[in-house]
């Protein structure tokens, strides 16, 4: 790690124990409780039999012997139902503060800025935030087991300190040595792990990679068509024998700590039972007094370690949360709250302009656009046509407010966008992208975006003006069939077309005063495709609409036409202008049409 | 469904926790072997500790003779170096095991998944099951992952309690002599049987407790079931990049925090919680607290005997240490077994999966493959439905492919175009009717090599991240000439310039990090070319070029003599300009065969579906 955190291990369990404070206060109680039991336990464990040996010893009454005994087992039988009832307990909390911090990091995610997603930096720390939160096992659960360890630990270790300074202070000093050596030793070697953690990370990335293909119901088909259940066989298993070495590499290093260990703790116990002995020999002590210190020295050797252990998983958890941290803290490139505030007008029409607007994708090393100048005036109906990558979709997320340009301005009714809050700028568009995105939920739900105050005549009227009724009435549930079978089993899967014509009720229920429409045709059939263009300037209405699409023949409803080529707007003008042009335009057009028209040489 | 689990009996447990078994044996027998070993030693273990730690009290409790004792502590130390080493071995080798366990485990599935019919891939319910294994895998290893662990656990218990067994037998022997008084009692041995009983049933009762207690996660999992995919899909896909852009106009974020906020899961407030604090914590605590009556009771026999004089306290700490790691064990084989009984209903979802029949027939046939033999393929009669849907797909399709031309099939959203693909190349068997290939039923061919005559560009065709000529040849070893041909017949002999590493660069960056990503365009290419790699005389294409420009897709549709090449061909696209170089036309609507013949002849039926497909397209670029 080169650069040094940017929040130290008290900084950041400071940060959980607020956020604890802020939303589960029941988190942090158990941690102080299991600790006490924890050291109660061991306490109670390390006094019994010394105890009930010297008992025995110095032949007291049975009734003696039996309340001595009686009162051992009753506090044992407290300590341990408080230690389960607390133990299973303690969880939920600490799970719900867990999805606390998880709905944090997918709250930033879905509202950031919308460059930042594209951030390398961002993408490295949202993983490592995931990191955090993705099991019971992960430093924002995880850690409040390492505080109950660690305060157990740091109690259990001073209560033994006192209990064996009338000991030979050398043998504390000998089981301190030995027991940081060991420690720092296995460290290090069990390190290599962590250190080879990429090297992990590859093979099973791409041992899942392989067994999640085999299970995809997509390529199913072409496994067996093309017959590649051998393909993936044999490269599933020269992975899979690199991975077995790579295990057994890291085995064969993890023992040497094994073996150290060993050495230590036999030279640490002989050491420790020739200074006892020798005390119950030459000072008189008993033999249950042999075994209560001898227990106590074993004990002390594991607060130590326990401390040691538990203080380099607070050290991993903290560098986990500060990933977290700075993650939940990245700088906003755009204005959010801090912005003007800005509500759509339904009755009002928009008018948008592009004022010598370029843009270009951080990393690349040209312009995408280049100097564009362009109006859509209010209630104009514009089409966006141009071949693959010319940059249609990025003069689209340029206008949506995706992006801000890299030099320019973007103005809506004559104001620089990039003054207003970005969500109540977002809330003037009503789009259709080309990925389409299902709720889990009811169609209904799927076009209001909403799962309550559903208007139920808009709702229909809306479906209907996007030709999706026939087939919601053919549902069995109608608006109420589920969609989404990732959460719902009765879930039905509508076809590409049908779910892009979803999309399109959704955008027209948002009723917003200007319409994105991005190859809203690209799986429709011909006959849908045709409806839709002579629909068009029903659902538009009045509203300012952008169109865009590589099929030219979808561009004839339209007021106006571009044409982006070589990074800029090439042609403009109506179809027929652009026709009579003879351009770029009249020639994209003639190599669609042509298959189209009579009297094409058939082949053969 | 949660009160079928409970029925399951102890004999249904067994067998289908011994079936895993023989599934991993198969898969990993030395895994086995690492485990019995190391519970052996880490079983044995701490018996020697006791056994010697008593034997160093007593002498210092007697005879403190320094000799005696250093031969003790050394052995002692010694003893204990030696097995803890073997037990760290013993260790690694195991964890080794472990560590691919989880791969293993994937691949059990994976390997199923590649060899069953294609109608089982498709269901969604096989889906569903495979979804809901993986659940259970997560949520404690339930399944065929636990059983494993189970095993060691058992194999632990057992050796530890044999060996507990052996060394208690003195407790019960020696006697205590007539100078302990009214203590003689403890000799009698009903007295004997009754502390025996007393242990035995507290060791019983602790662990059904806790099994119990534990019953209460595998109920309330089945209703947390619906709470978990909502938050699943909220807490992890909802932020995808795909979604990214509807995100913030439809402000999905405010719906999906509600919703995160409203399905926590086993949050304070969920009913697990509240079980929890009530019944479920109540029974952890009573299983808990009596476990200690047992140590109890164990002091009180072995202390009045001690105290009565039948041994010296070195006994007693050998005793109690004894005893103590005994009712460990005990406790530690009634819960495997409760996890045994627990697990087996998972099992049950595990198997369901595992035992999906294949049960297409599968004939023996030999397909002759040359590019040169003549495939005549007619369906008769054939009608289909997807399983588990009332209506049919395809209704009474006949229809008979020409040697050697090409046929274009067009129709509608629905109409039935794919389905008629998919029974062509036997993804799914007719429900009526018979598909002949050179007058034979198709089912009687030997299935793959049915299969592997038809190489078909699927609408939603999938690449693998391996290297672009593998992906090509769609195998490890492939031919670098015949490949480079195929991408130039398909026209990627451009992007192939401009790869490095030519033909080895790997595909998108999934497997080999080093890879590149290519565009849809490309990617269709790239299946294209991988179809003409096969070198048959059929070849299928499902909109082949939806992902393309009107430029890249002109340049296709030029290159379609070369590509095709005298092949029998089939072309499915609701794009109508590709039939135009098509000699033969059908027209499917809502599953029937509606229309066949040329572009003229059809188009000439100004009534008939195709002309109206036709026209809905070519108006705007004959206007």
């Amino acid at each position: 790690m080169a650069a040094k955190p940017k929040y130290n291990l008290f900084q950041n369990s400071g940060f959980m124990i607020k956020m604890a404070w802020r939303h589960q206060k029941n988190v942090l109680w158990p941690v102080v409780v299991l600790a006490a039991l924890g050291v109660g336990t061991n306490l109670i464990g390390l006094y019994t039999a010394p105890t009930i040996l010297g008992a025995i010893q110095e032949n007291v009454s049975v009734s003696r012997l039996l309340t001595l005994i009686l009162l051992f087992t009753v506090g044992l039988m407290l300590v341990y139902a408080a230690r389960e009832y607390v133990g299973l307990n303690r969880r939920f909390g600490r799970f719900e503060l867990r999805q606390n911090i998880l709905a944090m990091i997918q709250e930033k995610i879905m509202i950031m800025s919308y460059p930042n997603r594209d951030n390398q930096d961002v993408q490295r720390m949202l993983e490592k935030s995931y990191q955090t939160v993705n099991g019971t096992d992960k430093a924002t659960q995880e850690i409040w087991n390492t505080f109950t360890d660690l305060l157990k630990n740091t109690a259990g270790f001073v209560i033994y300190l006192l209990l064996l300074a009338s000991l030979n202070p050398l043998v504390i000093g000998l089981v301190l040595v030995t027991t940081l050596t060991g420690f720092f030793i296995n460290n290090h070697l069990n390190g290599w792990g962590f250190r080879h953690r990429d090297e992990d990370a590859d093979y099973s990335r791409k041992m899942n990679y392989l067994n999640d293909k085999a299970s995809d119901h997509t390529i199913a088909k072409d496994i067996r068509i093309f017959g590649m259940k051998d393909w993936l066989d044999d490269v599933y298993k020269s992975t899979y024998r690199l991975y077995q070495d790579f295990v057994a590499r890291g085995e064969r290093i993890y023992i040497w700590a094994d073996l150290i260990d060993v050495i230590l703790t036999v030279a640490r116990n002989g050491v420790a039972y020739f200074f006892i002995i020798s005390m119950v020999l030459n000072q008189g002590l008993s033999a249950s007094q042999f075994l209560l210190y001898f227990t106590a020295v074993g004990g002390f050797t594991s607060w130590v370690n326990g401390i040691l252990t538990g203080v380099s998983k607070l050290y991993k958890q903290s560098l986990d949360l500060t990933a977290l941290r700075e993650f939940l803290e990245y700088p906003e490139v755009f204005r959010f709250e801090d912005g003007e505030s800005l509500e759509p007008d339904k009755k009002k029409s928009y008018r948008m302009e592009l004022k010598n607007v370029s843009f270009r994708y951080p990393g690349a090393d040209k312009n995408t656009l280049d100097q564009i100048n362009l109006t859509i005036e209010e209630g104009e109906k514009l089409a966006v046509v141009g071949l693959n990558g010319a940059g249609k979709t990025t003069l689209v997320k340029l206008l949506c407010g995706f992006y801000d340009p890299t030099e320019g301005a973007i103005l809506l009714n004559g104001e620089d966008i990039r003054k207003y809050n970005r969500r109540d700028y977002y809330l003037h568009f009503s789009a259709v992208f080309q990925d389409f995105s299902l709720l889990p939920g009811t169609v209904a739900e799927n076009i209001a975006q909403n799962f309550e105050h559903i208007d139920k005549d808009k709702l229909i009227s809306c479906t209907a003006k996007a030709g999706m009724t026939d087939r919601i009435e053919r549902l069995s549930k109608g608006y109420d069939t589920h969609l989404g079978n990732s959460v719902y089993e009765d879930a039905v899967e509508l076809s590409g077309g049908e779910t892009q014509r979803l999309m399109l009720a959704r955008a027209l229920y948002k009723d917003a005063p200007i319409i994105v429409l991005d190859e809203p045709t690209a799986s429709l059939d011909p006959i849908a495709e045709s409806d839709m263009y002579n629909k068009y300037n029903e659902f538009t209405g009045g509203r300012t609409a952008i169109y865009i699409s590589h099929r030219l023949a979808s561009t004839r409803f339209c007021d106006r036409i571009i044409l982006i080529d070589g990074n800029r707007i090439a042609e403009e003008g109506t179809h027929d202008s652009l026709m009579a042009k003879g351009g770029k335009y009249a020639e994209l057009f003639e190599i669609q049409s042509k298959y189209y028209k009579e009297g094409v040489e058939e082949n053969e | 469904m949660s009160k079928d689990k409970k029925k399951i009996s102890l004999r249904e447990a067994m067998q289908l926790s011994m079936r895993g078994y023989r599934i991993w044996w198969k898969v990993n027998p030395k895994a086995f072997v690492a485990i019995t070993l190391s519970s052996i030693i880490n079983g044995v273990s701490p018996y020697v500790g006791i056994y010697l730690g008593a034997r160093i009290i007593s002498e210092l409790a007697g005879a403190r003779d320094k000799n005696t004792l250093t031969i003790l502590v050394i052995v002692a130390l010694l003893s204990a170096a030696v097995l803890s080493m073997a037990s760290a071995g013993l260790r690694r080798w195991r964890n080794y095991h472990n560590a691919l366990q989880f791969f293993d485990l994937r691949k059990i599935y994976a390997d199923k998944f590649v060899s069953m019919d294609f109608r089982s891939v498709d269901n969604q319910r096989t889906q569903d099951l495979l979804y809901q294994i993986r659940q259970n895998d997560v949520m404690g290893w339930y399944g065929l992952r636990l059983l494993m662990w189970i095993y060691a656990r058992i194999m632990y218990a057992l050796v530890s309690i044999i060996i507990a067994a052996v060394l208690i037998i003195p407790l019960f022997v020696l006697r205590v002599p007539e100078s302990g008084g009214r203590l003689t009692i403890l000799n009698n041995p009903l007295f004997i049987v009754a502390i025996v009983a007393a242990m035995l049933l507290i060791t019983l009762i602790a662990p059904v407790l806790s099994t119990k207690g534990s019953g209460y996660w595998v109920k309330f999992a089945e209703e947390s079931k619906f709470g978990n995919r909502i938050h699943s899909f909220y807490g992890y896909y909802m932020s995808g990049g795909q979604r990214a852009l509807d995100v913030r106009i439809y402000r999905q974020d405010k719906l999906s925090m509600k919703m995160l906020e409203h399905y926590v899961g086993f949050g304070p407030k969920s009913s697990i919680a509240k079980a929890g604090r009530g019944p479920m914590g109540g029974l952890f605590a009573l299983s808990g607290a009596l476990s200690q009556v047992f140590t109890g009771i164990a002091y009180v026999f072995v202390c009045l005997k001690a105290l009565g004089g039948a041994f010296g306290i070195g006994y007693v700490a050998q005793y109690i240490g004894v005893i103590t790691s005994l009712s460990s064990s005990v406790a530690n084989l009634m819960e495997a077994f409760g996890d045994f009984r627990n697990n087996a209903s998972f099992l049950r979802t595990t198997f369901e999966l595992l035992d999906m029949p294949n049960d297409m027939y599968q004939g023996d046939l030999p397909v002759e493959k040359h590019s040169d033999i003549e495939y005549e393929i007619e369906f008769k009669n054939v009608s289909f439905r997807y399983p588990g849907q009332n209506e049919y797909a395809l209704r009474n399709v006949s229809l008979k492919f020409d040697v050697g031309k090409r046929l274009a099939v067009v129709g509608m959203n629905g109409s039935g175009k794919t389905t008629f693909i998919k029974l062509l190349c036997r993804l799914y068997d007719p429900t009526e009717g018979e598909i002949l290939l050179n007058g034979v039923n198709i089912r009687k061919y030997t299935y793959h090599e049915y299969m592997s005559i038809f190489p078909i560009v699927f609408q939603d065709f999938q690449l693998v991240s391996f290297s672009l000529g593998q992906n090509v040849a769609a195998k490890v070893s492939y031919n670098g000439k015949k490949a480079i041909s195929c991408l130039d017949g398909v026209g990627f002999t451009q992007r192939l310039r401009e790869m490095t590493e030519g033909l080895e660069t790997s595909l998108y960056k999934d497997f080999d990090e080093g890879g590149v990503d290519i565009s849809g365009g490309e990617a269709q290419k790239i299946a294209l070319s991988r179809a003409l790699y096969k070198d048959a005389a059929f070849i299928i294409l499902d909109e082949p070029t939806a992902a393309l420009d009107p430029i890249a897709e002109s340049e296709v549709y030029n290159r379609m003599n070369e590509i095709v090449d005298g092949k029998t061909a089939v072309f499915i696209s609701h794009r109508l300009s590709s039939c135009r170089f098509c000699q033969n036309i059908a027209v499917f609507h809502e599953g029937q065969l509606i229309q066949r013949g040329s572009h003229d002849e059809l188009l000439t039926d100004s009534e008939g579906k195709y002309y109206e497909l036709w026209n809905a397209q070519a108006q705007y670029y004959t206007a």
